[in-house]
């Protein structure tokens, strides 16, 4: 009690303290790769001890503005490069300290920095669950236009069309309620009707990386977080102008079979984002326009879109800072929702032949972050998310919605001492759905959570935490949930750590599944709201290890269990109901609901093992999940989980060449929805292989000709297998990519 | 590629090579489109002249094949629903077959099975109880009652002849 007054009245004084402080200096200088003499782009410079620090720019070099005089220790840190610390760096008052820095390249990366595990910057050693990250390096390598493309090489992810599964945690529910949370740059990113992830909207140019947290996590970002959170992080603003571009064409390569072939023209995927990136005095900013238009290889599936990206950041001390950023994506695509069948496999349905789902899509984001010492520091972050989409079929409206979701949340960060660091936060949410579909209907939220991680020794760490959330849906009776986690890392040396955790998770039914009212449904059977549904549930539980040998090799190993409870699907039955509300009488037939059907258990293990072949030169990654689903309800394989998934990848790498070769390989689903093959119908729905696919990637960096532009070719699924991810829908062909890159 | 391969030490270039020989083996072709013949049976339905029902009491009208014998109208729905099923409708739950014609040729797409119980299905009302459905033509042999007939639906096989002949005031002896 009397340590914690002493805390309370510290935070107090810290902030007076820090505003009081008068006497500064400037830290700036470069960033070179020590063996190339090259500007290395893109590495955190940060001041120990403190939050401070800064990424460097297109030129290598970085500015840290405000450093309190006296001796400060320098540390840069980026994938690919060991860690550098520069001790005793002298700042004197109103003065610029010049640093020339180098960093050693290092063929083995295995100490990314994580901040989705813990709310805060980790190394990935000392994070207790299994995490994955995607670089924006890899994203451009790959040329990934939308994030569930970037998705589809993170071993033990998959995705069945546009729904996320982490280790078999989703399954496919028909486009409603995601199992797994999507966050942008912190803030939940969940649509308000249906509750999915809309994927188009993130702007992949801007994306600096993506992490990937496996297991629950609902103890730290409230529902939706199931299965896993993927945490989308925005590029900082940089501290000098720059100019990129990313340009693409891509050609559509002849189906397989001639029975496929329906189209007499080439079919191109091609677009082009510019960015712009600025700073005048305490002010920064990056604003991007990005055009796409994919024409498909599917009759009635073309895609145009426009991204509009902005994010501007004011410093308006050496302790705080405001961002603000916006995000507008305005799209048109036809509506395929499956084929016609197996025969036509690149054509739609009759029924959804001239459909057509126009949408607006757009968020308005803000953050504060301010330092109260270099101890303590609080964000306070809110997002406007706005989706308005509706479909019309051969010029008649069908269905429209709009839905708006605000989220604010509070979050501190105290390092309480060598052994204690204590995060703790609010947030809360208000979102409205107005849509045909699903009716009129508010929801609001709150929540309330707090971590503490504790050093137990040197090399045991212990982390444990707590979140409550309250939840109201329209006239519904409200909810609450309590979700605990808990982690252990031991690390007995420098290239060993073991881990182990324990999460909830759960997830608020979408509005779309309580109120989804229809008679004039794709599968013609009609659809029943039902509000009595209750909130998803689960358990995961993970040990693991991650082991380095030397530079040259790593191995990350987990076993993990997953329990779901009441787990919403649709299902099919026979009811009395009112054909329409003023009806006198009940009919009895076959109707649609959403209800909770069944509880499950995935249990499996995984394995990531990267081998450096050569330094620098030629490296694999090889990815291995394995996952026994099952439906403990009735005894069965849980539907649309592979068992089996295999990514591997090879990268080789000589002077300003890059070949990157993927290998893909998810093993055929054991089982699916028969209700949704018989009574859409989807003809040959039934029909699925397992999925076998090779990608291509190479680069050359025209750095050495003098001119700051990368140029790629890439050849997508270059054995042209034919594969669904979802019931009849045809994955991509063979596709060729040409891709040109730049930074001025 | 092929010059990353080149420039590896002799024992570092078998596993790659050995990787790009076993992906290039493993790796078939996927997914092709089906045989033209789809599995199914289909045939003529003739309806007797003059025993078509007020359009009241026909809410729906359709072939089905069940692959169970004797069959109620529970077991109608279990089987509609359950997975896989056991009981198929033609053309589709919520269609009919074409009403006050003297008859109707059709072609019925099912997986391949033994179709034990083959005929015309109404439904009268819209309550669902054991009176609102009503077998009305079967698909069986000429004796007095008539026994249902079974059909036999392999892969890649499509049974033609499968006749049924309807009348609305004489149905076959409902097995519910």
């Amino acid at each position: 009690m009397r340590e914690l007054r002493i805390h309370i009245t510290l935070l107090t004084c810290w902030s007076i303290v820090a505003f009081g402080q008068s006497r500064q200096g400037t830290i700036a200088g470069t960033v070179k790769d020590a063996e190339t003499r090259q500007p290395v782009v893109g590495a955190n410079v940060t001041l120990r001890g403190s939050f401070i620090g800064a990424a460097t720019d297109a030129k290598g070099t970085f500015r840290l503005a405000r450093i309190p005089v006296g001796s400060h220790a320098v540390i840069v840190s980026m994938l690919g490069y060991q860690r550098e610390t520069v001790e005793g760096v002298t700042v004197v008052p109103d003065e610029v300290r010049t640093l020339d820095i180098s960093v050693r390249p290092v063929p083995l990366q295995s100490e990314p920095v994580i901040i989705t595990a813990s709310r805060r910057e980790q190394s990935l050693q000392e994070v207790p669950v299994s995490v994955a990250t995607v670089t924006a390096r890899m994203i451009a390598e790959r040329n990934n236009i939308t994030l569930d493309d970037a998705l589809r090489y993170v071993p033990g992810v998959n995705m069945l069309a546009d729904q996320v599964n982490i280790r078999g945690s989703s399954g496919y529910s028909r486009g409603i309620g995601s199992r797994v949370l999507v966050l942008l740059d912190g803030l939940p990113y969940i649509t308000g009707d249906t509750g999915e992830i809309n994927w188009e909207t993130i702007p992949m140019f801007e994306v600096d990386r993506l992490e990937v947290v496996k297991g629950a996590g609902s103890a730290l970002y409230g529902s939706s977080a199931l299965g896993g959170v993927i945490n989308v992080i925005t590029r900082e603003t940089p501290s000098t102008p720059e100019l990129r571009f990313r340009a693409f064409s891509g050609l559509y390569d002849k189906p397989r079979y001639l029975e496929w072939d329906w189209s007499s023209k080439p079919r191109f995927n091609s677009g082009v984002v510019v960015s712009y990136s600025g700073r005048s005095n305490s002010l920064s900013y990056r604003v991007s326009v990005g055009r796409t238009v994919d024409e498909s290889f599917r009759e009635n599936d073309t895609y145009h879109r426009w991204n509009f990206f902005t994010k501007l950041k004011y410093d308006i001390s050496s302790t705080q800072s405001l961002t603000i950023a916006g995000n507008y994506l305005d799209r048109t695509h036809g509506n395929y929702f499956w084929w016609k069948s197996l025969t036509e496999a690149t054509r739609p349905a009759e029924s959804q032949v001239n459909g057509l789902v126009t949408s607006r899509r757009g968020n308005v984001s803000l953050a504060y972050k301010e330092f109260l010492s270099d101890k303590f520091f609080y964000t306070l972050k809110g997002i406007y998310f706005g989706n308005f989409w509706r479909d019309d079929s051969a010029g008649r409206v069908n269905n429209v919605s709009a839905s708006h979701l605000f989220n604010i949340d509070f979050q501190a960060t105290y390092d309480i001492n060598r052994y204690n660091v204590l995060t703790f936060g609010v947030a809360m949410n208000y979102d409205r759905v107005s849509a045909n579909l699903f009716g009129t209907h508010p929801g609001a939220g709150a929540a309330a959570y707090a971590q503490d991680e504790i050093a137990v020794t040197s090399g045991l760490k212990v982390t444990a935490g707590l979140r409550f959330d309250w939840q109201k849906v329209s006239v519904l009776k409200s909810t609450a949930q309590v979700n605990p986690k808990l982690g252990l890392v031991y690390i007995p040396d420098k290239e060993t750590s073991l881990r182990a955790s324990f999460g909830s998770g759960f997830r608020y039914p979408a509005i779309g599944e309580l109120y989804i009212e229809s008679s004039t449904n794709v599968s013609s059977i009609v659809v029943l709201p039902n509000p009595d549904l209750k909130v998803e549930t689960s358990f995961s539980y993970e040990v693991g290890v991650n082991r380095s040998f030397g530079q040259m090799m790593s191995i990350d190993l987990a076993l993990f269990s997953n329990d779901f409870g009441n787990l919403i699907e649709p299902s099919v039955r026979i009811k009395s109901y009112r054909p329409y509300p003023s009806s006198p009488v009940e009919v009895t037939g076959p109707v649609i609901q959403f209800d909770n059907v069944t509880k499950a258990r995935i249990q499996g293990l995984e394995t990531v093992i990267r081998v450096e072949w050569w330094k620098r030169f030629f490296s694999t990654d090889v990815g291995y999940t394995y996952t026994w689903p099952r439906d403990l309800a009735d005894n069965t394989v849980l539907k649309f989980r592979p068992r089996h998934i295999v990514y591997t990848a090879g990268t080789f790498s000589w002077d300003q060449f890059r070949v990157l070769a993927d290998f893909r390989y998810l093993s055929r689903i054991e089982r699916i929805d028969e209700n949704l093959v018989r009574l859409a119908p989807i003809v040959h729905g039934e029909q699925r292989v397992a999925i076998k696919l090779v990608d291509i990637h190479t680069s050359y960096d025209l750095i050495g000709l003098g001119l700051p532009i990368r140029a790629g070719f890439n050849i997508n699924n270059l054995l042209n297998y034919s594969y669904v991810e979802l019931l009849g829908n045809l994955g991509p062909v063979r596709t060729y990519f040409l891709t040109l890159e730049g930074m001025f | 590629m092929i010059v990353a391969i080149a420039t590896l030490p002799l024992e570092m270039k078998r596993l790659p090579i050995a990787a790009i020989v076993l992906l290039l083996v493993s790796c078939d072709h996927g997914l092709e489109p089906p045989p033209s013949v789809e599995p199914g049976f289909g045939g003529t339905v003739n309806f007797e002249k003059g025993t078509w029902p007020p359009a009241d009491s026909i809410v729906n009208l359709w072939v089905f094949a069940s692959q169970v014998y004797p069959l109620d109208s529970a077991k109608i729905f279990a089987g509609l629903f359950s997975n896989p099923p056991t009981v198929y409708l033609y053309p589709a739950l919520d269609k009919n077959l074409p009403l006050f014609v003297d008859s109707v040729s059709y072609k019925f797409n099912l997986p391949p099975g033994r179709y034990e119980y083959v005929g015309v299905l109404q439904r009268i009302a819209n309550d669902l109880n054991v009176r609102s459905l009503k077998v009305v033509g079967m698909f069986g042999t000429n004796d007095s009652p008539p026994f249902p007939i079974p059909v036999i639906v392999s892969a890649f096989n499509f049974v033609p002849k499968v006749d049924i002949k309807v009348n609305f005031h004489k149905p076959p002896p409902a097995p519910f």
